[in-house]
């Protein structure tokens, strides 16, 4: 509980923190709410995201790791008010947080072997990852055994502590960003794109 | 109004005013700590957003023009926006103070500017493409420009490019073209123009005062390439548009924007205004220029924190109506090699203008054929964000061209037509360098050439 208040306090103040940077004195040529939900929606997309669209395969292991992570950090609340309905759903959802697991521990391997990545990351990718990949292999295992659901939250905890602190904090800032560009472009009249394929 | 929109409204000192960087150098202490309080002053606005979200995923790789060409790390956009991250992480986030190894952080040390200068001028042209196909929505652009407001502050800014921001300030444009040298020009090109149109009311007028339109445009056009200025004033003719240049304050371009010095960017645009209300002119208008496109009418009115009072817009758009009016009428069969677009990524990508052009070619030339990919997913020419003016880092402007000079091969066209003058100087470059064999052409040009 205290750990969710510390992740919740600080990224709060990390956000409020990003300022607005004052009303935009151009004339507006388009709607920054379309642009906006243009960029958290369809602009996500493999069509419209090129980065996604090379990497179909890294793509669909990102989004099943992030969804894998979700889901247990669901579970873990549900775990606090309802300890055996917690540990039900983890079991129901054994095969996708299991997946989610190699998924994540395919990215921790590829930042290690690929050039480009190992360029560019720091210690703190890695603990990033490899903290995911705790929660979601203690998710698997908590329903095995007696003290499974204390050391799961234990383990959540200390994710949350760290999330404010490390990369893991993209998980707030991805909307702010994505959000700000989206807003940004469609007060340009530039998002929605007239034409969003690879033309 | 953020304590950074003060700062670039306020009239600017002349301690403030850019100068080309002297030879004394100040101490690395005083540096670093100079650049920190202007990384702490940058960081402010939104752009923390994005120094937030970066997960050095490795994506944006292939999204860059420069990487594609040469496919090193040091080029992928998320390694080139973590040179800027690094540096707000050492002493904007708690581990980055407490932990800096862990997070990568890193000490403003002056090893490490130098590092920057190379990286957010020589290996960047801030185009974005990379900032719109981010997973996460990193405008890597926006923390490159970060990046070169910082060096622009400390006054590290490459030589070249401080030169024409030094032009700009001292002289009203970034050629430093003498006020008489335009105005012979702007005579021989009038009389040329009778000639052509056989019309002795044509020509370019000059300092008009209570014309419609103020038109502003690259001082390329006056120095290299006249028949650009003279294409603009035959189609102003033609339409019967009210129109005069400025002789003080004509330049479309803002070195500024390219340099990192808002400080600079706002004075240009507040010299530009004032011009346009001592003339008494109606509307402003826009010379085929990308990044002063931008400039102008998106990021100008938040450097001096104010509304304009007069409308502002591309000719593009002016054409397109001029068109829709029927006060043009073309004749397409005189432009009757095939054509090409290239969409410049300061026009289109971050100035929402992508179609006017499309439209206005396929009116005027016998067959327009796209580039793949194009409009906002185009990829820039590799003469953007000031390369062209910084020599130090030609080799590699080239060599990231051949994305777009592929593009290019790929259409078979003749001629390329782009609304940026910039643009055209490195696509005349690449034509060279790469031998396709193409003519680079303004759109006004293509619509003057359909017209007479």
């Amino acid at each position: 509980m205290l750990a969710g208040v510390w992740a919740a306090g600080a990224l709060c103040q990390q956000v409020l923190s990003v300022r607005r940077g004052g009303p935009d004195y151009s004339q507006p040529a388009g709607s920054p709410a379309r642009g906006l939900l243009y960029n958290l929606t369809l602009g996500m997309l493999p069509t419209r995201k090129e980065s996604a669209r090379l990497h179909p395969g890294k793509f669909a292991v990102g989004i099943v790791m992030h969804l894998g992570t979700l889901a247990c950090l669901a579970l873990v609340v549900v775990s606090l008010i309802d300890a055996d309905a917690g540990l039900r759903g983890l079991t129901l959802l054994r095969p996708l947080v299991a997946v989610a697991l190699l998924a994540g521990l395919y990215l921790l391997v590829r930042r290690g072997v690929s050039r480009n990545l190992r360029a560019m990351s720091v210690p703190d990718d890695y603990v990033a990852i490899a903290l995911t990949c705790g929660l979601l292999g203690l998710s698997l295992a908590a329903p095995l055994f007696a003290q499974g659901r204390a050391t799961l939250l234990g383990y959540a905890a200390v994710l949350l502590v760290y999330l404010p602190l490390g990369k893991l904090r993209h998980a707030v800032f991805f909307f702010l960003s994505r959000g700000e560009l989206g807003s940004r472009l469609g007060y340009r009249g530039a998002y929605p794109p007239l034409r969003a394929r690879t033309e | 109004m953020c304590a950074e929109q003060k700062a670039a409204a306020a009239e600017p000192t002349q301690a403030q005013v850019p100068r080309p960087a002297s030879a004394g150098a100040p101490t690395t202490g005083h540096e670093a700590r100079a650049a920190q309080a202007e990384l702490a002053r940058v960081v402010r606005g939104p752009v923390a957003a994005h120094l937030n979200a970066c997960v050095r995923c490795g994506l944006c790789a292939e999204t860059c023009h420069i990487y594609l060409a040469e496919p090193e790390p040091a080029n992928v956009p998320g390694v080139k926006a973590a040179r800027v991250v690094d540096h707000y992480r050492r002493y904007h986030t708690l581990l980055g103070r407490l932990a800096p190894k862990l997070v990568g952080a890193a000490e403003l040390s002056s090893a490490a500017l130098e590092q920057l200068v190379e990286t957010v001028y020589g290996r960047c042209t801030a185009c974005g493409r990379c900032a719109v196909h981010c997973a996460v929505g990193a405008d890597v652009a926006a923390i490159i420009r970060a990046g070169r407001r910082v060096l622009a502050a400390l006054a590290r800014v490459p030589a070249g490019l401080q030169r024409t921001v030094h032009n700009q300030l001292e002289t009203g444009n970034q050629m430093a073209i003498p006020r008489e040298e335009l105005l012979s020009t702007g005579q021989w090109l009038s009389e040329e123009l009778r000639s052509e149109l056989g019309d002795e009311r044509a020509g370019i007028p000059v300092d008009r005062k209570g014309s419609r339109v103020l038109y502003l445009i690259n001082p390329r056009e006056v120095k290299f390439f006249p028949l650009s200025l003279l294409a603009a004033a035959g189609v102003f003719h033609k339409a019967g548009e009210s129109w005069t240049l400025s002789s003080r304050f004509y330049d479309v371009t803002n070195y500024g924007f390219y340099s990192g010095s808002d400080v600079a960017a706002a004075e240009l645009t507040r010299r530009v205004m004032a011009e346009a209300a001592e003339l008494g002119v109606a509307e402003v208008v826009l010379s085929e220029c990308g990044h002063g496109f931008r400039s102008f009418r998106w990021e100008g009115p938040n450097w001096i924190a104010r509304r304009y009072p007069l409308p502002m817009r591309s000719i593009l758009t002016l054409i397109e109506e001029y068109l829709d009016r029927g006060r043009l009428r073309p004749d397409p069969e005189k432009n009757s090699e095939r054509v090409t677009l290239h969409d410049p990524c300061n026009l289109v990508r971050w100035g929402g203008v992508s179609e006017p052009q499309r439209r206005i070619l396929r009116r005027v030339v016998r067959e327009f054929v796209e580039m793949t990919p194009n409009r906002a997913n185009n990829f820039c020419c590799g003469g953007g964000g000031g390369m062209l003016s910084m020599s130090e880092f030609g080799e590699r402007r080239l060599l990231s061209g051949k994305v777009k000079a592929e593009q290019i091969r790929r259409t078979g066209a003749k001629i390329v037509a782009t609304p940026c003058h910039n643009c055209a100087d490195q696509l005349i470059e690449l034509s060279r360098h790469y031998e396709l064999g193409i003519e680079v052409k303004a759109v006004s040009e293509l619509v003057y050439a359909a017209l007479v």
